[in-house]
């Protein structure tokens, strides 16, 4: 394994109890069912999904925020999987997290000076005043900012904090977790600059959980999709994005509304929703809305295979090819 | 609703271990004690040949372990104090047998009730109208002389000692005005029209600082719920006001209003000790303080296990309704 | 829809449109706050004509959604509300609040953005949405509930009668949105305000809701007023567009007037802003400096002046004049509020 593969997840489960009245039984939502997942140096990877995916989930347990139910968590090619408390701040310094709401994220009682400091002290360094400037200054703010209070800025300059804060130990991997679903398209399109500039200038790694496929499009050069706890395709972003070859990333594109009037665009609309992650369908778990599926689709759930040869790939036993692109899908339905 | 009678099941099973336990560590707290309830039955002049006498008699030269096994059999198959003529019999459900007065615990707790369930049951009903009435009004008037007036009435209510405002109610509207009767009990049996004019003024003092709690649990409920957007949406339906606050504002406010009304009411049955002393009133709190004072501890043991089940059992019918009341309650 | 072609005494409107089924005119909202008067909107005109879909699109303290609920009368106590609000030809500004009530949820209904919390947990959907048509129906409770089971039926809730019984929290998130439409329309409004509708949904989701309105609006000829965010909702669905910026106008006109020939620099600098799922990448997004002001803080010249990339390029008069709608090349009404007579050079 080369030392250029900054995460590594290997076959990660995470299910969570769940707890109802007493008097009802318990059951476990299985948020992560099975996920294989690679980062390597330089890589920005979107991962998306529609809520219940289970890409926030697995978001935590890549930064070790969460305990995987099974599997393997490797980050900088070292197991860690079962490293806890202290021993986990090493780890800490080479991934780092970026939260999708910083109004929650950050203490309202600290000054941005006692935030930054605080990801240095718990590696055990006294950071120079010199130090905390420049780390505001990569996030395009100044050293006025450092004495103020989190109220005192808005939503997209919070979002800069949260980002200085995760840059403070100068980690190789961000994980940032829907980073501007909270901000407005203005200050959106801000951050998403920032983010970009810092992976130029700092050598940053990725990775961008999100739910509006518009935003990945912009960052990300490598897509993962995620459907019911699994990856259901990956590949390079500009291939999955002009070719996908699973019916759900299929759909997914197709109902991006897109800010063009009077554009033609053959939409797939999906019925019904995402079933529960308690009792998801045997199989492929997009099947009972997926417009192709067949009886071989409730038997065994399909693997990620690759499409062409490259490095996208697809679970799914009838994957669409370019040709089928052309046209929509034969036995389109309509709630 | 097979689900909720297991639930029930499963919980009374638990509340019968509850009251083991419970009544294990009061025993164990009274026989740790250094006073003799012999010693107190056998008067003066006390001979020890009497107070071995009396010991054997109350069973209290038994280790802490049989006394308590002896309690447990009561229950079921009831005791049977001394032997021959001098023979003193309980009957099952037998809970002990005070000596100082010479009764079953179970008849002593049987006889007091009516006293405390009319003085919490009356007391609660006026409480619970005028906590959330007020409340309610408060809310709907925030800022206003209303709520700035229910607002400063529960302060008093909460910041008032009920013995304090007991004294004073007896005081005032007692002697000074010669309104009400001072203390007393009547039975609801023998003059309804006595039984409340006896209670009215425990009554409105238990009403008066419980209220208070209820005042300001509303009044901040109803400001949370009238916040919340389904009202809004109720108002873009075409409700008027009133059916605003009464069908959709209100709805809300009675989950957690019932939730500690029941445990309120539970914990008051168990006896309201102040109360009672106050109004020179028979129940089950003047019981309980007076078994203590002569180290009854038969009595002290029926009444704290009763006042527990009380409020174990509130728990219960609390966590029952509030599924009913609640219909997210139950699902994940 | 009763015809209004008897009250039509002339007026021109927009692409020969029937006349508007609501008029909103000077509308200005301030609320009364302890620190003083805090003006939300500040004077914004717009219409909408039966089976027309308008939308109001804006960034957070844009006045979007307040102008909404002061056009439902639906503002707190500390909001003043002025201007005309003509719901066919009569005004609901100064009605009572029983008049007002009668209006509400049978002539103008609302749509939320959060389906979860806009429908109260207590009751089954199916007595919430019968609770809305028997508000303006003489009838029992039972034909209430008949009705609303049908509505439930027609906006795509499955084995509706059996689901009436349900409790919101029963219900997806898709579901739940379709029961407050339904709750809406079981009235047969003559307006839907829909105040982000979509925001909370899935893509796949938002797609299905979308389509709902959009056939809803065929059957029924319903006005739709739609608030959003959202430039790719709004490019697919209306008809007509304003752009809202701190309480004011920024410039208005058709769909294609806005999406094609955006005059104001911020309509240029929201679409700009916005990345593309249908486009490979740009190497960087357009950006709109700072951030939307909050409601009052900017008193004179162009509330956009702050933020605004072309203000160099007209001087003095951004900062000190507050700049008027003004005609713009389109398709008949497009107007923008700006002193750059020019369209501005796209900087993306």
């Amino acid at each position: 394994m080369s030392t250029d593969e900054l995460l590594h997840l290997k076959d990660v489960k995470k299910y969570f109890g769940l707890r109802g009245a007493p008097w009802r039984k318990a059951g476990a939502v299985k948020a992560v069912d099975g996920v294989n997942f690679v980062v390597r140096r330089g890589e920005t990877v979107g991962l998306v999904g529609e809520s219940g995916s289970g890409k926030s989930t697995l978001a935590r347990v890549a930064t070790r925020l969460l305990d995987p139910t099974a599997g393997t968590v490797e980050i900088g090619g070292q197991d860690v999987t079962r490293v806890r408390g202290r021993k986990l701040r090493p780890v800490r310094r080479k991934i780092q997290m970026v939260f999708q709401d910083p109004q929650a994220s950050l203490n309202p009682r600290q000054s941005v000076g006692t935030i930054l400091t605080t990801p240095f002290r718990a590696q055990g360094i006294r950071p120079t005043r010199a130090q905390l400037v420049e780390l505001l200054r990569q996030v395009g703010l100044s050293e006025e900012h450092l004495e103020r209070y989190p109220h005192e800025f808005s939503g997209g300059q919070r979002q800069r904090i949260g980002i200085a804060r995760a840059l403070a130990v100068k980690p190789d991997l961000l994980v940032c977790d829907e980073p501007v679903s909270a901000l407005d398209v203005s200050v959106q399109a801000q951050v998403l600059n920032l983010l970009a500039d810092l992976r130029d200038d700092l050598g940053l790694s990725y990775v961008l959980v999100a739910h509006d496929l518009a935003v990945v499009r912009q960052v990300a050069n490598r897509l993962a999709v995620m459907y019911l706890g699994t990856i259901v395709e990956e590949g390079p972003a500009a291939e999955v994005y002009s070719a996908p070859a699973h019916p759900y990333t299929r759909a997914l594109l197709s109902a991006v509304p897109v800010p063009e009037p009077g554009a033609k665009r053959d939409r797939i609309v999906l019925t019904g929703d995402v079933p529960t992650p308690i009792d998801p369908p045997s199989g492929c778990p997009f099947r009972t809305r997926c417009y192709k599926a067949e009886d071989v689709c409730a038997t065994v759930r399909p693997v990620l295979e690759p499409v062409a040869g490259g490095e996208h790939r697809v679970a799914c036993y009838f994957p669409e090819s370019p040709a089928d692109l052309s046209s929509p899908p034969l036995s389109e339905r309509t709630p | 609703m097979p689900d909720l009678l297991w639930f029930v099941l499963r919980r009374l099973f638990a509340t019968v271990l509850v009251m083991l336990a419970l009544s294990l560590a009061v025993y164990l707290i009274f026989y740790a004690l250094p006073a003799d309830p012999a010693r107190l039955a056998c008067g003066k002049p006390c001979t020890p040949d009497r107070l071995e006498q009396a010991r054997h008699f109350m069973q209290l030269d038994q280790s802490v372990i049989q006394q308590y096994l002896a309690f447990l059999k009561g229950i079921f198959a009831g005791r049977t104090f001394g032997e021959g003529a001098a023979a003193v019999q309980c009957n099952a459900p037998c809970f002990g047998y005070s000596f100082p007065l010479a009764r079953p615990v179970t008849t002593l707790i049987v006889d007091r009730l009516p006293v405390t369930l009319s003085i919490a049951i009356g007391a609660a009903v006026l409480w619970l109208l005028l906590g959330v009435t007020l409340g309610v009004g408060a809310a709907l008037k925030r800022g206003k002389l209303f709520d700035r007036l229910a607002v400063g009435f529960a302060l008093i209510g909460i910041a008032t000692p009920s013995f304090l405002l007991g004294l004073l109610a007896i005081l005032v509207f007692g002697f000074w005005l010669n309104m009400v009767p001072v203390n007393g009990y009547v039975p609801l049996t023998e003059s309804p029209v006595d039984w409340a004019w006896h209670l009215i003024t425990p009554w409105l003092v238990l009403a008066t600082i419980q209220a208070a709690a209820y005042i300001r649990l509303t009044r901040a409920q109803m400001l949370e719920e009238m916040n919340l957007d389904h009202i809004t949406t109720a108002r873009a339906k075409g409700a008027g006001e009133r059916r605003v606050v009464a069908v959709h504002g209100l709805r809300g406010v009675l989950v957690p209003i019932v939730t500690i009304f029941g445990l309120d009411l539970g914990a008051l049955l168990g006896g309201a000790i102040l109360t009672e002393k106050v109004f020179s009133m028979q129940g089950l709190g003047e019981l309980l303080i007076s078994a203590v004072g002569q180290l009854d501890v038969a009595v002290v043991v029926g009444v704290t296990l009763f006042s527990a089940f009380l409020v174990i059992l509130a728990n219960l019918v609390v966590d029952v309704v509030h599924g009913v009341l609640d219909p997210r309650v139950g699902h994940a | 829809m009763p015809d209004q072609t008897a009250n039509n005494q002339g007026a021109t409107h927009y692409n020969g449109s029937p006349r508007p089924v609501l008029e909103v005119a000077d509308l200005h909202v301030t609320f009364k706050t302890e620190g003083g008067l805090v003006p939300a909107v500040s004077g914004i005109d717009f219409s909408v004509a039966p089976g027309k879909t308008l939308a109001i699109v804006g960034e957070s303290g844009s006045g979007k959604s307040v102008s909404s609920a002061a056009v439902m009368g639906l503002l707190p106590p500390n909001a003043e509300v002025t201007g005309e609000v003509l719901l066919d030809g009569r005004e609901l500004i100064g009605l009572s609040s029983e008049e007002l009530r009668r209006i509400r949820g049978n002539d103008i209904a609302l749509v939320f953005q959060d389906a979860l919390s806009a429908l109260n947990p207590y009751y089954s959907v199916g007595w919430q949405v019968a609770e809305a048509y028997r508000l303006h129906h003489d009838v029992s409770k039972k034909e209430a509930l008949k009705r609303a089971v049908r509505m439930l039926d027609l906006v795509g809730i499955p084995s509706a009668e059996q689901r009436a019984k349900a409790y919101p929290h029963e219900f997806s998130g898709g579901m739940r949105q379709r029961v407050v439409i339904a709750m809406a329309l079981v009235n047969d409004p003559k307006v839907l305000i829909a105040d982000e509708p979509t925001t909370a949904l899935d893509v796949t989701v938002q797609a299905q809701i979308m389509r709902l309105l959009e056939d809803v609006q065929a059957e029924f000829g319903t006005a739709l007023v739609l608030i959003s965010h959202d430039l790719g909702v709004v490019a697919e669905v209306a008809d007509d567009v304003l752009v809202m910026y701190a309480g004011r106008a920024a410039e208005r006109g058709s769909v294609k007037d806005l999406f094609h020939r955006a005059a104001h620099p911020y309509s240029l600098g929201l679409l700009g802003a916005m990345p593309r799922v249908d486009l490979p990448p740009r190497p960087r997004l357009a950006t709109i400096p700072g951030s939307p002001p909050s409601p009052g803080s900017i008193t004179t010249g162009c509330p956009f002046q702050p933020r605004c990339a072309y203000a160099h390029l007209v001087g003095e008069r951004c900062i000190t004049e507050r700049p008027e709608l003004t005609p713009r090349p389109g398709e008949g009404y497009h107007e923008a509020a700006c002193h750059l007579g020019r369209r501005p050079e796209v900087m993306l």
